[in-house]
């Protein structure tokens, strides 16, 4: 796992940009801090800072093929890179080191776009041809690593982390309202939104390809739901098994020692028993527990780690720890969050780091596969109201969201109601999410004269044909593959939180022969409403029957609650008028207003709306201060390995220098 | 009760629940769905003041004919539900 950084230059003195790739390094040092290198050539750079995980010895970065033309700056693990060098081999490529960087190199030298889909993990890239200036970057079709582009003057930037543009330093970010107005609608950015104005993600499945002044963007590798279906139960329970036993099997690929992420819930502790099960010891595990009952699952992780016998570590939060580190991970995360619950795992991956551990895995994924979200038994439920008599209707409503206050037996005739009016569509394509995106609303409230805040999602979801082709629950799949889990559960509460601490997290579950193996089973033997029933009843015999049996519980941390018990300094940014002044795109009225209720109510009063907006409202004011205002914390350059082929004769390997 | 009374209670649970100031931006007719001010939750809190508030309880064939969706057709209903209420209690049982 690392950092990647660079740029591409049409029309600019070469002179600095030795400087300005290592100062984008430094930017991004925590992503990567074992070693920082880079190459600049008469066209650009290109830099990686490196956490060395594989091939440590050999993995020097950027790479370049044998003929020194083409130089690749590689962030992630390509968990099938083995399989893949045999095939390239067979192809009549040789390789040097046994690192999967290289293997990515040849694979795009060899098969061009059409490598993506054949490329299992998660990883970014950018792939430079010294000859032409012509530069390639790439995402994988989950969004588990990032890669951000700009166009700034006659450079096109782009980096792992936008913070490395602040290397630059005429390089404003501006905030885009209407991007914001979306990324509270939706409770996460699209793939390629970011909140800032002319700073783009690479689509997921993505590549950009740059020559000259013809830039492309297509999305390249699809996520499949069209799996043949599995014949019968005992049959789908086996595939399951398999298809994770061998994703779990790839992802312990790694020079390093493997840790696994344990939440209580029933994914990572599946995670954990294939682990266990494959290496023949348990790992060590990790977990978050808080001081309030209500949010904690320690008993549930305590047992799972009993039942492994593995060394657990648990690091326990309190209201007034979110509300600390708050500001520190939001700067990490980059991106307006909807909720605290990112925070704690800033945490969690210090503890991982200071037990040695590099790489964990853990369970994120299995819920979008497997139908595990409330969301989708919400569906399915306003999809076949119409099909089903009130007392159906009631019982699974009544069965819905248990852990809200407001889904309980007295409430149910208001709310069977609602759902009557919401069984029929109202934003074309969007019926599963309509409910959530009213709630969302509330939130674009924060932005003055809002335009409709699903103006790009309706766009996107029109134009693709994938979606159109498939029923309700599948395109709920979709949204969700498409928005919270690239947008909010794989960066923000993901790898944002884990890379702080130089922590590479794998995904088990977002493997594509996991998600085929899901969607041979998904609904096929049973109506959706136990939530993945199918994996429960796959590893039953080898989990506790309490696990086995546990519903899901969300992941929650305290949220203005965090705000109410510490205080930091920095809460004047919504406290004061004149603080709020300086975002004019803000309703400072509807924020100020906000901001007193969350601060001073009792927290039983605090609705779950008005606590996302709030958490909203905090992060665009601080990624105001850090981006806007370039009040991020200075970044010391860290002395940068670099290969200077600046008007280097074409297959020469250049000179060596350290940029300090 | 009058009937400015009970408008104005509803008004001002609204304004306050949801953050919200109805002027002549923001007229007393707007669907509070679709402008943001209410969700599920709020929907429920609202039913349940009206309940406690007025002692008006919802039935599910009233419900079933439609969501009320902004502060006059709340306004409205509770004034008919009031009336309602006052004629039940001084019709004589026979």
């Amino acid at each position: 796992m690392c950092g990647v950084a660079g740029f591409l230059s049409f029309d600019s003195d070469p002179g600095d940009f030795a400087v300005r790739i290592a100062d984008m390094l430094a930017r991004i040092r925590h992503r990567g801090p074992d070693a920082s290198g880079a190459m600049a050539c008469d066209h650009g750079a290109i830099g990686v800072a490196r956490l060395s995980i594989v091939d440590v010895a050999n993995g020097d970065q950027p790479m370049s093929d044998s003929s020194g033309r083409y130089w690749i700056a590689y962030n992630g693990e390509v968990y099938n890179h083995v399989e893949l060098r045999r095939e390239l081999e067979d192809k009549g490529c040789a390789f040097r080191t046994r690192c999967d960087t290289e293997v990515v190199l040849q694979a795009w030298l060899t098969w061009g776009p059409d490598c993506l889909a054949r490329l299992n993990g998660g990883f970014a890239f950018a792939i430079m041809d010294i000859a032409t200036g012509a530069l390639v970057l790439a995402r994988d079709r989950f969004g588990k690593r990032p890669l951000f582009y700009a166009r700034f003057g006659d450079r096109l930037l782009f980096a792992s982390e936008m913070k490395a543009f602040l290397a630059f330093p005429d390089f404003a970010f501006r905030q885009d309202p209407e991007q914001l107005a979306a990324i509270l609608a939706q409770w996460t950015p699209l793939p390629t939104q970011t909140g800032f104005e002319g700073v783009e993600s690479l689509p997921l499945g993505g590549c950009l390809e740059i020559r000259s002044a013809d830039w492309r963007v297509r999305s390249v590798a699809r996520l499949p739901f069209d799996a043949p279906p599995a014949v019968d139960e005992a049959s789908a329970k086996a595939q399951i098994r398999s298809a994770l036993r061998r994703s779990v099997e790839l992802r312990l690929r790694s020079d390093v020692e493997v840790g696994v992420y344990l939440s209580g819930g029933l994914d990572s502790a599946i995670i954990a028993r294939l682990v266990t099960d494959i290496t023949g010891a348990p790992p060590k595990t990790f977990s978050i527990s808080f001081e309030d009952a209500g949010l904690d699952e320690s008993p549930a992780q305590r047992e799972m780690a009993a039942a492994l016998g593995a060394e657990h570590h648990t690091v326990k939060i309190a209201a007034r720890d979110v509300a600390a580190d708050f500001s520190v991970a939001i700067e990490h995360a980059e991106i307006p969050a909807f909720r605290c619950a990112f925070a704690p795992m800033y945490r969690l991956a210090a503890l991982t780091r200071a037990h040695g551990v590099k790489v964990t895995l853990s369970g994120e994924g299995a819920d979008e596969a497997f139908l595990g979200y409330d969301l989708f038994k919400e569906t399915l439920l306003r999809t076949h109201w119409a099909e089903q008599d009130d007392a159906t209707r009631k019982a699974r409503l009544a069965s819905l969201y248990p852990h809200l206050d407001h889904y309980g037996a007295d409430d149910l005739a208001p709310l069977m109601a609602l759902y009557q009016q919401f069984s029929v569509e109202r934003l074309p394509g969007l019926f599963s999410h309509e409910l959530r995106f009213q709630n969302g609303r509330f939130a674009a409230r924060l932005i003055r004269g809002a335009k409709e805040p699903f103006a790009a999602i309706l766009q996107e979801t029109a134009q693709d044909g994938d979606f159109a082709a498939v029923g309700p629950t599948q395109k709920a799949q979709w949204l969700e593959y498409r928005t919270l889990l690239p947008g909010y559960l794989l960066s923000t509460q993901g790898e944002r939180m884990s890379l702080a601490h130089g922590v590479e997290n794998r995904c088990p579950f977002l493997d594509p022969e996991v998600i085929a193996a899901a969607c041979a089973s998904n609904l096929r033997f049973d109506d959706g409403f136990t939530e993945k029933r199918l994996l429960r009843l796959a590893f039953a015999d080898s989990l506790p029957e309490s696990i086995v049996n546990r519903r899901k519980f969300p992941y929650r941390a305290p949220d203005a609650a965090a705000f109410q018990a510490g205080r930091p300094d920095w809460l004047e940014l919504v406290l004061s008028d004149a603080e709020l002044q300086k975002l004019p795109f803000l309703d400072a009225r509807f924020a100020s207003a906000l901001a007193a209720r969350a601060l001073t109510r009792p927290v039983a009063e605090i609705s779950t709306k008005e606590d996302q907006t709030f958490v909203f409202l905090l992060s665009i004011v601080l990624l105001h201060r850090a981006f806007v205002m370039r009040r991020l914390a200075p970044a010391p350059r860290a002395p940068t390995r670099l290969r200077d082929l600046r008007s280097a004769p074409l297959h020469s390997q250049g000179n060596f220098v350290v940029v300090t | 009760m009058t009937d400015a009374d009970f408008r104005q209670k509803l008004r001002g649970f609204i304004e306050e629940r949801f953050l919200v100031t109805f002027d002549a931006d923001f007229p007393e007719d707007s669907d509070l769905f679709r402008e943001g001010v209410m969700d599920s939750f709020g929907y429920i809190q609202l039913h349940r003041f009206i309940e406690s508030e007025f002692g008006i309880a919802f039935t599910e064939s009233e419900l079933a004919k439609g969501v009320l969706v902004s502060l006059t057709q709340f306004q409205d209903y509770v004034g008919r539900r009031l009336d309602l209420q006052t004629d039940a209690h001084t019709i004589p049982r026979a």
